[in-house]
C-alpha cells in the first residue's frame, strides 16, 4: 500500500535524535541538578514538564474512562471497536506522565512517601494517589488484549467478572484526578492571573479534559488508520464529535458565565498578552471546534472531523499551558522559556508514547479485526490528502503557539527594574544603637582586662558591621553565656586588624587593649 | 506560647546582623548575596526605596506550604514555627507554588535538592524557649521576639502613640489568615515589595473546601454508576428475553 507513513528510515532517525537528546538531558539533569538542565528558578518552579507533560498528558488520557463508561455502563456496544485503543492511549499517557514526573521531582526515589506519609489536606497527595490507582486500573483494563493474544481463556473469564467494578473505579478515579489537577491551582488566588483563576477550576479541568480526551480518540483513530492502512470507524467518530460539541458548549457557557461573574472580562481586552492568549485559547480551541462539530457536513468529512479534533486538542493544550505558564508569569516577575533539555525530554516522552502505541497496535489485538472494517469504507487515498492538509494546519498551529509564547514572554517582562535593590544605602547613623561594652574574660597570663567598645571601633557616619560580623566575631548570644563567648576571643582575631597596618600592632603595645588594673 | 517576630522597619538600620547571624547558626555559605532569599540565604536584607527591609519566612498561622505538601514534610509546630523535614520531601515544589509570599526556595544547583527557608531556629533555639539568632543579633531592637499577642499589642501601641511615624497597618495581622512574623513600617507595604493582593481567608481552606468533598463524590458516584449499570442491563435483558450472557 502506498499510503504508509513517510519512509520509516526518516522517522527512525528523527526518533533516534529525539531520544538521544532526551537521554542526554535526563542524565545531565540527574548529574547536575534541575538548575543546570532547566530554566526553572525560585520564581518559576514549575515549567513545561509539569505544564505540558503532566497536565496535558493526564487530560489526553480522559478518553479512556469516558469510552469505558459508554461501552460497559451505558452498554452501548457499538463503541467496542474504539475501546481498546482508547484504554491503551490512556494507559500509555499515565505511564509517561509518571516518567516525566520522576524526571521533574527533586527526589524521585522518595516518591513512594506518598503511600506512607499522608497529608490528606494536600491536593498533590490526592493527585499522587489518583495517578497510582488509575494507572493500575488502566493496566488491568488493557490486560484482556494480552489474554486474547496468548489465548488465556481462564483469565479472560475471570477478568470479565471484575470488569464492571473496575470500570466504575476508573470513572471515579478519573473524575477525581482530572479535577484535582485544576484544584492544584486553587491555592494560588493571588498568583494565577484572574482570567484563569476561579473557584471552578476543578470543574473546568474536568470538562475540558473530557472534550480533549474524546478528541484524542478521533485523532488517534485517524492516525492509526493511516499508519496501519485500516479503515476508520467513521460513524462512531462522527457521533463522538457530536458529543464533543455538546461538552464544549457546556464548558463555554460555564466558563464565560463564571468570568462575567468574577468581572474577569476587563482583563481580556486590556491589551495584555494574557488577554490575547485567552482569546486564542477560547476562540481557536473551544468555539471553533464546537461550531465545526455542530455542523453535520463537517462531521461527515474525514478532514473536518480530524481538523476539529486537532483544534479541540489545541484548546486543551493552550488552556493547560495558559494556567501553568502564561497565567503565572506576571506574578512570578520573571520570564520563563523552557531550555532545550526541557524540550528534549518532553519530545522524548511524546515520541515514546507514539512508538509504544504503534508497537502495541502492531502486535496486540488493539484494533478490531480487518473484516469488520474496510468494507464500506471509501478508498484510503482521501484520508491521505486531507491528512496532509490537517498535518499542515497542525504544524502551523504549533508554530503559532511557539511564536506566541515567545512574544508573550517578551511582553510580560517583569517591571522590576524600577525598584531594584539599591546597592548602597545610607544608614541612619543617629539611630544606631551599640551594645554595651563587652568585657572579655581574662586569662591567667593576661596583663589586664580587655573591654571592647563598639563606639571606638565603628565609624558611625558609615558603619559597616560586616567587616567583623559574623565571620570574625560571632554576633549570636551564646547559650553558654557571654563569658564563654568572650573567652573564645583572642589575639588571632583582634590581630586581624591590630597588625601594625590597619591599627596598632598588638604585639608591640599590650596596654593599648589590656588595661592595667590600677 | 505562640512565638512571633515583630520587625519594625522604621528602626532597622540595615546592618545585616540578622542575616549574618542566620547564616552563622544554620551553617549557610557566607559568600552568597544577602539581599534576597535563596536556598542559602534564609534571612535577607533588601534595601529598597531608602528602606531597609528584612525578609524571612512569615510563619503563617495556617501555612499554605504545609497544606500543599503531599508528604507532610512542612509543618507548623505548636510553638509557631513552620519547619521542614528534608527526609520526607519528594521535591515536587508545590510548596513553592502555594506560598503566597514566595518563601520556600530550592537547591537548584544540587542533584539531590532540598527545599530551604527560615525555620525560626526551631531545633536550635525556639524548642527550648529561646529566641532565634536573628532577633538576638539585632543591635537596634528593630526585629524582636515575643508572644504573638504581646507583639501585636506592642505594634498597635507604637502606631497609636506616634501615628505620624507609622502606616496604620500591621502586616501579618490578617494577611493570609495571619502570620507569626509581623511588620510595621513608615512606608506603605505595597511600595516595599510586600504582596499587596493577599486574601485574608486561610489559604489551606481554598483547597480543603474541595478536597473534603471527595468521600461524598466517591460514595455517591459509585452508587450512581452501579445503579445506572444495573438499570441499563436489566432493560436490555428484558428486551432480549432471558438469553445473553452478562
Amino acid at each position: 500500500m502506498k499510503l504508509k507513513l513517510p519512509k520509516p528510515s526518516f522517522w527512525l532517525i528523527t526518533l533516534a535524535v529525539i531520544w538521544a537528546a532526551g537521554i542526554i538531558s535526563v542524565v545531565y539533569r540527574f548529574y547536575n541538578g534541575l538548575g543546570a538542565a532547566t530554566n526553572l528558578s525560585d520564581q518559576f518552579p514549575w515549567g513545561i514538564w509539569i505544564g505540558f507533560d503532566i497536565l496535558i498528558g493526564v487530560a489526553l488520557a480522559a478518553g479512556g474512562f469516558a469510552v469505558c463508561a459508554t461501552i460497559y455502563i451505558f452498554n452501548l456496544k457499538e463503541y467496542r471497536p474504539i475501546g481498546r485503543p482508547t484504554v491503551l492511549t490512556a494507559f500509555l499517557g499515565y505511564v509517561l506522565v509518571i516518567v516525566a514526573l520522576l524526571v521533574d521531582l527533586g527526589k524521585p526515589y522518595n516518591v513512594w512517601h506518598v503511600i506512607t506519609m499522608w497529608n490528606h489536606h494536600s491536593v498533590m497527595f490526592e493527585v499522587g494517589w489518583c495517578v497510582m490507582l488509575y494507572t493500575t486500573v488502566l493496566f488491568l483494563e488493557f490486560l484482556p488484549a494480552f489474554f486474547e493474544r496468548f489465548r488465556m481463556v481462564f483469565w479472560q473469564d475471570l477478568f470479565h467478572r471484575i470488569l464492571i467494578p473496575l470500570v466504575i473505579a476508573g470513572v471515579i478515579l478519573s473524575t477525581l484526578h482530572q479535577s484535582s489537577l485544576g484544584s492544584l491551582y486553587l491555592i494560588v488566588p493571588t498568583k494565577l492571573h484572574p482570567i484563569w483563576y476561579s473557584g471552578m477550576l476543578p470543574v473546568f479541568f474536568f470538562i475540558s479534559a473530557l472534550a480533549g480526551g474524546l478528541a484524542m480518540v478521533i485523532f488517534e483513530s485517524y492516525l492509526s488508520a493511516r499508519a496501519f492502512g485500516k479503515g476508520i470507524e467513521h460513524r462512531l467518530l462522527a457521533q463522538i464529535s457530536r458529543v464533543i460539541a455538546v461538552v464544549l458548549m457546556i464548558y463555554l457557557v460555564l466558563r464565560l458565565q463564571n468570568m462575567v461573574e468574577r468581572g474577569a472580562f476587563k482583563h481580556v481586552f486590556d491589551g495584555s498578552s494574557e488577554g490575547i492568549f485567552f482569546l486564542i485559547e477560547i476562540i481557536l480551541g473551544y468555539i471553533t471546534p464546537m461550531m465545526l462539530f455542530f455542523n453535520a457536513r463537517i462531521r461527515e468529512s474525514k478532514a473536518g472531523l480530524f481538523f476539529g479534533a486537532v483544534l479541540t486538542l489545541f484548546g486543551l493544550v493552550m488552556n493547560r499551558l495558559n494556567v501553568a505558564i502564561t497565567g503565572m508569569a506576571r506574578s512570578a516577575g520573571v520570564e520563563y522559556l523552557p531550555s532545550w533539555m526541557e524540550v528534549a525530554v518532553t519530545l522524548s516522552v511524546i515520541a515514546a508514547g507514539l512508538f509504544i502505541f504503534r508497537l502495541a497496535a502492531k502486535y496486540l489485538p488493539v484494533f478490531p479485526r480487518e473484516e469488520k472494517t474496510g468494507v464500506h469504507q471509501p478508498p484510503l487515498i482521501e484520508a491521505g490528502r486531507s491528512g496532509k492538509l490537517a498535518m499542515g494546519l497542525l504544524a502551523g498551529l504549533l508554530i503559532l503557539v511557539l511564536a506566541g509564547f515567545g512574544y508573550s514572554l517578551a511582553v510580560t517582562r517583569p517591571n522590576q527594574s524600577a525598584d531594584a535593590p539599591q546597592a548602597a544605602q545610607a544608614i541612619a547613623a543617629e539611630s544606631l544603637e551599640f551594645p554595651a561594652p563587652i568585657e572579655f574574660v581574662q586569662s591567667e597570663e593576661s596583663p589586664g582586662q580587655v573591654i571592647f567598645n563598639h563606639e571606638s571601633h565603628v565609624d558611625t557616619s558609615a558603619p559597616n558591621c560586616k567587616n567583623c560580623h559574623a565571620g570574625l566575631f560571632s554576633i549570636r548570644a551564646s547559650k553558654a553565656g557571654a563569658a564563654a563567648q568572650t573567652r573564645a576571643v583572642g589575639h588571632d582575631q583582634c590581630g586581624t586588624c591590630h597588625n601594625g597596618e590597619k591599627a596598632f600592632n598588638y604585639e608591640e603595645s599590650c596596654d593599648g587593649c589590656h588595661m592595667s588594673s590600677e | 506560647m505562640k512565638a512571633a517576630i515583630l520587625t519594625d522597619l522604621t528602626k532597622c538600620v540595615g546592618c545585616e546582623a540578622c542575616a549574618l547571624a542566620c547564616k552563622e547558626i544554620n551553617d549557610l555559605p557566607r559568600d552568597s548575596a544577602n539581599h534576597m532569599l535563596t536556598a542559602y540565604t534564609w534571612s535577607a536584607m533588601e534595601h529598597r526605596n531608602g528602606v531597609n527591609i528584612r525578609r524571612q519566612c512569615m510563619h503563617c498561622e495556617e501555612p499554605a506550604c504545609a497544606s500543599a505538601c503531599p508528604v507532610g514534610a512542612l509543618s507548623k509546630t505548636p510553638e509557631g514555627a513552620v519547619v521542614y523535614d528534608g527526609s520526607k520531601c519528594i521535591g515536587c515544589r508545590y510548596c513553592m507554588i502555594a506560598c503566597p509570599f514566595g518563601i520556600p526556595k530550592y537547591q537548584w544547583d544540587k542533584p539531590i535538592p532540598l527545599i530551604q527557608k527560615c525555620i525560626f531556629c526551631y531545633e536550635k533555639a525556639l524548642k527550648a524557649g529561646e529566641q532565634p539568632a536573628c532577633t538576638a543579633a539585632c543591635p537596634t531592637g528593630a526585629t524582636i521576639f515575643g508572644e504573638r499577642q504581646a507583639l501585636i499589642a506592642e505594634a498597635q501601641q507604637r502606631i497609636s502613640s506616634t501615628p505620624e511615624k507609622y502606616q496604620p497597618h500591621i502586616f501579618g495581622l490578617k494577611e493570609a489568615g495571619g502570620t507569626s512574623v509581623l511588620y510595621t513600617s513608615a512606608v506603605p507595604f505595597a511600595e516595599l515589595g510586600f504582596p499587596a493582593n493577599l486574601i485574608e481567608e486561610s489559604y489551606p481552606n481554598l483547597t480543603w473546601k474541595v478536597l473534603n468533598k471527595i468521600p461524598g463524590i466517591v460514595t455517591t458516584g459509585t452508587a450512581f454508576l452501579a445503579g445506572l449499570w444495573w438499570i441499563v442491563n436489566r432493560r436490555i435483558k428484558l428486551q432480549e428475553k432471558p438469553d445473553e450472557t452478562l
